[in-house]
């Protein structure tokens, strides 16, 4: 009897010890950072593969589209553009560019578009397809002409969370110049509303929802975003999230 | 007691590499269960669909009202309280959560963390499954492993003596059918399985293989069809762990840690 006693209480305590064993290594900071691999390793394979996402049919669009993000800003500044209906509006594109430039949300309406109807993957783990309408990134970069320094497109948005922290996302210029990397303007063939990121908002299809930026403001292109904000790249990589954000 | 029983036959039964990868693939393994249902609470539902689609919906763990868990499958529901839906916070409080805090990397809610977890660790049992893949084919030992016609047969005179309606085990190689059997199914079904369901999850991946996703129906499917591989996985762990503790404790401990196996009287050497 003891001899089984003393197995049953081995094998119950390995099992027992797994996820506080996990917790306290998970609370130290070099196992942390160690387990980050991941991130690096999944980024050096997967980063810069050109595929396409998946194109469904209008049939496969979902009824309801989740709202799933900081929530809609409620500054003076964007009150004042939702009154106007976005005349106002001006996209800045800065930065490592040869020319700085302002569109205008007519100006950019006035771009040939693109429609994508694409799934949008969560990274809670939810998906939502819709058709998103609007210009290629890289129709707006080529008019800006990115300098030989510029690494990373940061996009700065206008939503900030109850810290007043702004949202903000990046992509390298590979990502940024994906045929799909979209500014959408429209989803499912009407404007984009205020909850889901009105007038502008990025949609990075092969990549998880939270590189697809709502509301945004300005396109800077940068050489290094180490020295924004956290310097992980965006508000949620400065929280833990991976910066390639396709796994 | 014949003498065959007397006399100590040790075989040297396990490669090195054999026994690395059971236990980095034991430890992967356990890591990836804990991290995976720590990734579930962040959506803790499935759908049977490609887009999340409610009216497809198999199984969801929720908090109907403060201090409530509720277990809803296939349309039946089920309160959970104190165990799936709501429970332990892992910092001292109770709260909404699905899976409870006692079986999540981190404890407490963490959805990044989770996932470096998960990934990581999913490298390491990748890994470990590519090592023992080789070293076994190698070594012979694959070939001692793979279930084949000629074992189905002995499968319920197997589980028949498990039963003791038998008392005899049929005699059989390295491994019985019954093990055969389940190691043939885990290694080399399941396990791959739950690695390409898994990577059909990703955006990623998608963009690159599509018909990896479509093979097992959209992003959703595949999140349910990983659950589901992830519940046989445990099925298997603890029969498995069962097995070792009654089947000769020590002796089975000692063959995975050093390579050294004592056959006993039914048991020879072979496929």
């Amino acid at each position: 009897m003891k001899r089984r006693l003393f197995i049953a209480t081995s094998i119950a305590a390995a099992l027992c010890g797994c996820a506080p064993i996990g917790t306290a290594l998970n609370d130290n900071p070099g196992f942390h950072h160690f387990l980050g691999l991941e991130g690096t390793l999944d980024a050096a394979l997967l980063g810069n593969t050109d595929g396409l996402a998946r194109q469904y049919s209008i049939a496969d669009i979902s009824t309801h589209f989740p709202v799933d993000s900081l929530p809609t800003p409620t500054s003076s500044s964007y009150e004042r553009l939702l009154e106007d209906g976005f005349r106002t509006y001006s996209l800045l594109v800065s930065g490592a560019v040869d020319r700085p430039m302002h569109f205008s949300l007519s100006g950019l309406q006035r771009m040939a578009q693109q429609t994508q109807i694409t799934r949008h993957d969560c990274v809670e783990g939810w998906s939502a397809i819709g058709a998103w309408t609007g210009v290629p990134l890289r129709h707006v970069l080529r008019l800006a002409r990115p300098r030989r320094d510029a690494r990373y497109v940061v996009f700065r948005c206008m939503d900030r969370d109850d810290q007043g922290t702004p949202y903000y996302e990046s992509l390298d210029m590979a990502q940024a110049f994906h045929p799909q990397t979209l500014l959408a303007l429209k989803l499912n063939g009407r404007p984009i509303e205020p909850d889901h990121g009105a007038p502008v908002r990025l949609r990075v299809p092969t990549q998880l929802g939270y590189k697809s930026a709502k509301w945004v403001a300005e396109v800077q292109v940068v050489a290094s975003f180490a020295h924004l904000y956290g310097g992980k790249g965006g508000y949620w990589e400065d929280q833990g999230y991976e910066w390639y954000a396709g796994i | 007691m014949r003498y065959s029983s007397i006399v100590q036959r040790l075989v040297y039964r396990y490669a090195l590499l054999t026994r690395l990868a059971h236990w980095f693939g034991a430890i992967a393994v356990a890591v990836l269960i804990s991290s995976g249902l720590q990734i579930f609470n962040a959506a803790p539902y499935l759908d049977a669909a490609d887009r999340s689609t409610p009216a497809r919906r198999v199984l969801s763990i929720g908090s109907p009202a403060e201090g409530v868990g509720q277990t809803t499958l296939f349309g039946h529901t089920f309160t959970t309280t104190g165990f799936l839906g709501w429970g332990s916070d892992g910092v001292g409080g109770a709260t909404a959560r699905a899976f409870p805090s006692w079986l999540t990397i981190p404890a407490y809610q963490d959805l990044a963390d989770g996932r470096r977890w998960h990934f990581f660790f999913a490298w390491v049992a990748s890994l470990a499954w590519l090592t023992w893949l080789i070293s076994s084919a190698v070594k012979g030992n694959l070939a001692e492993m793979v279930l084949r016609p000629s074992d189905l047969p002995k499968l319920w005179p197997m589980q028949a003596y498990y039963l003791r309606l038998r008392r005899e085990p049929p005699p059989h190689g390295t491994y019985n059918p019954l093990q055969k059997a389940a190691y043939t199914f885990v290694l080399l079904v399941l396990a791959p399985l739950i690695v390409l369901t898994g990577l059909a999850l990703s955006p990623g991946i998608d963009a690159i293989a599509h018909p990896l996703t479509v093979l097992f129906g959209g992003r959703q499917f595949a999140r349910l069809w990983h659950f589901l591989a992830m519940v046989l996985f445990v099925g298997f762990a603890i029969v498995h762990i069962v097995q070792v503790a009654t089947q000769g404790f020590f002796n089975q401990m000692r063959s995975m840690l050093s390579g050294w196996y004592r056959l006993r009287d039914h048991e020879s050497v072979g496929p």
